[in-house]
């Protein structure tokens, strides 16, 4: 393994325009990934016809590393401006953002960074140590039956944030799923309260949902503060985490490397389950939830570590079998295609060295949003200094090409205006906003392969307990629940 | 009732098979003349947009980026391509309808556009509503299983193991209701007097990955979508829904061979725009994309994904002929079903 690393790292920077190309992905994942709207799919799409140009181990290895760094991107908006760039970075934005708020936004940012560059590093070495049998694995062992287990575990355990009680909590959290059913129902392909409108048969999208329920209800919160003197700029910070409050969360981060690895290693589900989930078990093992939501470096750790993990994880279906994991590794489909190759068993054969480019570039574009982000975020905090009432335009503005640049439809920006004003309102009574976008993503994802699931079970709900990942999960989430009601029947209402 | 449904077929809709295997050894062949034509009043001055209403990364995704290459490598002519996914193609065709009918806004579609005319008559009619520019893609399906399945090898010890699973066997598909997939399930689990659970996947990746676990038991699906499996040897077809054996597919025998008597639903996708379009406009990007059809990019495409096994081609005539019979078609066999037909 070892020496086709050094062989891959030889090739990748022994030819300038290679080492241009990849410099070219490590910035445009970045930037691409940081602004909300626009994401390192729009970059991954203009750039496909031009991969035809390139060789396939620079075409492949390009978008490879786009999806290291377009992934870390996002997260920078989210803690700064509650705008989170793409739905895998929602989760940094519940304690990100609230840092920001008390002064911390350097923490945050750097705590991000770095385990950004962790999580990824990580994910790039288990996949060049064990692609081919960890692929293999998860698609014997894992189908539907088994995410929906996922998914309900996930929600039972980190379903109570951010609500003033966990009553509250989980209302929120049946909010977002009951929005999750809007569209057409993933099996039968059925509308649902589209009220004939067609453009609703798509359901809710994710991009605008996030932009509301996050930046615009944000924006106006701040405004009624600003209307009533109440309004105070966040405090300008660039101290850095130092070490030991870094290696005082060691535990989550490796916690968040398996949890984001896991997800992202089953095809079609990718980065943003493992935020997610990354985040959600963060919680589960945290002696002190109810910080969360408010301002903990955990949260923001987990959800990076997490979400990056699942770069390389996503990576193993797509080489070792075919199976794309996600919206870009899809594309990636494209580009080998472009080059009369097909990603699957047969390339480690027919094609190692494009291989071992791809696994040294991933390695290297991990390390490099640890050096290239330290230095972008000292320059990016200064944005905090911006007066509310010239920032706040600016966040509406930029929120509002990006949710209509995402589809085109100006339904999304009608749909981000009322999912703001939605989310004001909900806040204002301490409703969780991270509880709504937790059940509209996850919902999404856990009623199709509830379906599915049910449907490969021949609707006996009981043929899903012969499944052992299965049975471990669902009863797992069930154990949560019950004493998330016992606490909710003893809890205190917090003060806020 | 497996008789009635039969008589549903209209002559209209035999057109389409008929035409697509009679012309079989046409596929990949250019029939457009004129190797250049002059823009009608220097149209287009400007990039086309192209409506693709299903992401980048699928088969509608691809041809179309296939085709809008071919399109400027013959041209000169960009084209953006503007992916609006969702509601099975509903939110793409309703943008599309919405967008000027100037001529610089072209559609990508499938036959899911004939289908869901064809239930909802409300829906645009992709032979009167729109003009077909060109259908440069024509295929049919197939049932596959892994190549290393020991229970059955072949269609009749398929049929036979499912009918003793007593209903609990699978298939993965894409099994919206009214979907071509569906509408040929019908077909082929009555003809074999078999009942098997259909699991709807709406992405290609899962579909194929829970064939490969052994998440189901068999997969539907078209070649050119599963090409990869099959040239690394992880899937095998045992099925071909189709009148005869395509040449590639020479040992798996039809639908009809394995006692089925129905007529084959083929999948196709094209390029359109939109009826009030100006017509000298419309003749100008006819040329172009039934030209670009004949380029070597596009002709390397289609060969990649098996759609020059059978002829893929159909100019504008071609394509209205056979959306006008594939909505016959699904329309008989909706309200044989008993769906509310519009």
């Amino acid at each position: 393994m070892i020496e086709n690393f050094l062989a891959g790292t030889a090739t990748l920077f022994g030819d300038p325009f290679t080492i241009g190309i990849f410099i070219f992905g490590v910035l445009g994942g970045m930037l691409f990934g940081a602004i909300p709207g626009v994401s390192m799919l729009t970059l991954a799409a203009i750039l496909l016809p031009f991969t035809a140009d390139l060789s396939p181990a620079q075409g492949v290895m390009l978008f490879a590393v786009i999806y290291c760094t377009g992934t870390y991107g996002g997260a920078i908006t989210a803690i700064l401006f509650n705008i989170p760039g793409a739905p895998e970075n929602a989760p940094t934005a519940f304690d990100g953002y609230p840092m920001t708020q008390k002064g911390m936004a350097g923490k945050a940012v750097g705590a991000a960074v770095l385990c950004s560059a962790i999580g990824g590093v990580a994910s790039a070495l288990v996949m060049m140590s064990a692609t081919e049998p960890l692929a293999q694995w998860a698609i014997m062992n894992i189908g539907p039956p088994e995410i929906f287990a996922l998914v309900f575990f996930g929600l039972a355990v980190a379903s109570s944030v951010g609500g003033r009680t966990i009553w509250k909590g989980w209302l929120s959290v049946l909010l977002g799923l009951l929005i999750a059913t809007i569209g057409q129902d993933p099996v039968g392909g059925i509308n649902r309260f589209n009220f004939g409108y067609s453009d609703l048969a798509a359901g809710i999208a994710f991009v605008p949902a996030i932009l509301g329920f996050f930046a615009v209800s944000e924006i106006f919160i701040q405004a009624e503060k600003n209307v009533s003197g109440k309004y105070s700029a966040p405090k300008f910070n660039v101290d850095f985490p130092s070490f030991f409050e870094l290696w005082a969360h060691k535990i989550a981060v490796v916690r968040s490397i398996f949890v984001g690895f896991f997800c992202g290693i089953l095809p079609g589900i990718g980065a943003t389950l493992a935020a997610f989930m990354g985040y959600g078990e963060a919680v589960r093992w945290s002696k002190n939830k109810s910080e969360f939501g408010t301002g903990k470096l955990e949260g923001v750790i987990s959800s990076e570590t997490a979400n990056n993990a699942a770069t390389g994880a996503a990576m193993i279906p797509l080489l070792a079998l075919g199976l794309p994991g996600g919206a870009l590794t899809a594309m990636m489909v494209a580009v080998f295609q472009m080059h009369d190759l097909e990603p699957g068993p047969l390339v480690f054969y027919n094609s190692p060295e494009l291989i071992w480019i791809v696994f040294a570039a991933m390695f290297y574009a991990n390390l490099s949003i640890l050096f290239v982000g330290l230095i972008e975020t000292k320059t990016i905090l200064y944005l905090l200094k911006i007066p509310f009432q010239f920032l706040a335009p600016m966040i509406l503005m930029l929120a509002s090409i990006g949710a209509y640049i995402s589809r085109g439809l100006v339904l999304d920006v009608i749909v981000m205006f009322i999912a703001g004003i939605i989310g004001f309102l909900l806040r204002r009574s301490g409703y969780s906003i991270p509880g709504i976008v937790l059940g509209l993503i996850l919902g999404k994802i856990g009623e199709q392969n509830f379906a599915q699931g049910m449907q490969m079970v021949h609707y006996d709900l009981g043929t899903y307990f012969s499944r052992p990942i299965c049975t471990i999960l669902i009863v797992a989430g069930v154990l949560t629940l019950l004493k998330s009601l016992h606490s909710a029947f003893f809890q205190k209402p917090k003060v806020t | 009732m497996k008789l009635n449904l039969k008589k549903q077929f209209s002559t209209l809709a035999l057109v389409t098979s008929f035409a697509a295997t009679a012309s079989m050894s046409l596929a990949g062949e250019c029939r457009v003349a004129e190797a250049s034509m002059d823009k009608p009043g220097g149209f287009p001055d400007r990039a086309l947009t192209m409506i693709v209403p299903y992401g980048p990364g699928g088969g509608s995704g691809q041809v179309a980026a296939a085709m809008a290459e071919a399109v400027t490598e013959l041209t000169g002519v960009s084209i953006n391509r503007d992916h609006k996914p969702g509601g099975s193609g509903t939110v793409g065709m309703t943008a599309y309808m919405a967008a000027p009918a100037d001529g610089y806004n072209v559609l990508e579609h499938i036959d899911d556009a004939s289908s869901a005319h064809a239930l909802d008559s409300s829906r645009p009619n992709p032979a009167e509503d729109l003009i077909p520019l060109v259908v440069s893609q024509v295929t049919f399906s197939q049932i596959y299983i892994r190549s290393n399945e020991t229970r059955y090898t072949d269609w009749p010890s398929f049929v036979a193991w499912v009918q003793a699973q007593d209903g609990k066997a699978t298939i993965a598909n894409v099994s919206k209701e009214g979907s071509m997939e569906r509408v040929i399930m019908k077909f082929i689990t009555e003809a074999s007097d078999m009942q098997i659970q259909q699991i709807s996947f709406d992405k290609g990746a899962p579909r194929y990955g829970a064939l490969l676990g052994g998440q189901v038991d068999a997969l539907f699906e078209q070649p050119g979508d599963v090409r990869k499996f099959l040239d690394a040897g992880n899937f095998k077809p045992i099925l071909t829904v189709f009148n005869e054996r395509p040449g590639v597919f020479s040992d798996v025998p039809t639908h009809r061979e394995m006692g089925m008597d129905f007529e084959p639903l083929l999948r196709f996708r094209g390029f359109y725009v939109h009826k009030d379009a100006p017509s000298d406009r419309v003749d100008w990007l006819k040329w172009a994309f039934q030209r670009a059809y004949c380029e070597d990019s596009y002709q390397a495409f289609n060969d990649s994904k098996f759609m020059n096994v059978i002829d893929s081609y159909r100019d504008t005539a071609g394509a209205i002929d056979m959306i006008n019979a594939a909505i016959v078609q699904y329309r008989d066999v909706y309200k044989e079903m008993g769906l509310d037909v519009k």
